[in-house]
């Protein structure tokens, strides 16, 4: 919950989205949802002389399941936010 | 889930967890309602209408095999992607050669 | 219960909050970064990472097979927690 909460907020933003079968793909973060799917617009794929697949596609839809990273914006990630939100998170879950 | 819902009635493009790509034949665009995707459910399970898959290598150019109605696993799904019509048409598949894409590995 | 004691695994990784940390993933990868936010999926978020690739190569047998590390840094990242095998706090000395 508090990862999706983190994707919602970086909405609009641009991040770069690698995949586990190796494509990264950077684009403009439009909507996430509770799976950690991604949809991201204006996108481009990274090495596109060796990954000419894509060339043609203006927006995707990516798994969440198939994501290994995402490289976000720095300048719209407070830590300190996410440190906090993480203890209350993980007390939460222990009195559970 | 809401994310797919954007795709229904558009050309777009599948990338399979096997390294596949699925594509729906771009000779006519926006003609008629042929070559989109027709419809998903709540695992992503995708119907697709009059596809196509993409054969990539690198001795030789894109190849397109017809696969024709194809219902389309959400599992196996690893991304969809919306296609712009202009941009595909411009380009000569038969002048490509890429290497296929890598499966995915967890 | 006192909240700084270690009781179950995730006590650990709470405690490296804000502290460099390394990561084991699947795929002969491997991170260095600090830790910011994680969930029960072991999700991660890390800042100031360094990443390194081991690539082996050469898997004939009677030849020794030659190891080649690809390193790389990335500003903030989101690490989706099926890849993780370990994450290990900061050495304490």
């Amino acid at each position: 919950m508090l990862i999706f909460s983190v994707f919602k907020t970086l909405t609009d933003q641009q991040v770069t989205v690698e995949l586990k079968n190796d494509l990264s793909i950077t684009g403009v973060l439009k909507s996430v949802d509770q799976f950690l799917n991604i949809r991201l617009d204006n996108i481009k794929v990274l090495d596109e002389a060796r990954h000419p697949h894509m060339m043609a596609v203006k927006n995707c839809f990516i798994r969440g399941s198939v994501v290994r990273y995402v490289q976000l914006p720095s300048e719209h990630v407070d830590t300190q936010l996410l440190e906090d939100a993480t203890r209350r998170e993980s007390l939460a879950a222990v009195k559970r | 889930m809401s994310s797919l819902q954007g795709y229904v009635d558009r050309r777009v493009l599948l990338i399979l967890q096997d390294g596949r790509v699925i594509v729906f034949p771009a000779s006519k665009p926006n003609a008629n309602p042929q070559g989109v995707m027709v419809g998903f459910d709540q695992k992503s399970n995708v119907v697709l209408s009059d596809s196509k898959e993409r054969i990539y290598s690198i001795d030789a150019g894109v190849e397109e095999a017809p696969l024709g109605l194809y219902l389309v696993k959400g599992d196996m799904i690893v991304l969809i992607g919306e296609l712009d019509d202009a941009v595909d048409q411009a380009v000569d598949l038969g002048t490509i050669h890429a290497e296929p894409i890598p499966p995915i590995r967890y | 219960m006192e909240p700084s004691s270690i009781q179950e695994p995730f006590d650990l990784i709470r405690l490296s909050l804000s502290e460099r940390v390394f990561v084991k993933l699947r795929g002969d990868r491997e991170l260095t970064g600090i830790l910011h936010a994680y969930d029960g999926h072991m999700n991660l978020i890390m800042s100031d990472v360094e990443e390194t690739i081991m690539l082996v190569e050469g898997d004939q047998p009677g030849v020794a097979p030659t190891v080649n590390v690809a390193k790389r840094k990335l500003d903030m990242l989101f690490v989706r927690g099926d890849g993780v095998i370990l994450v290990s706090p900061p050495s304490r000395t």
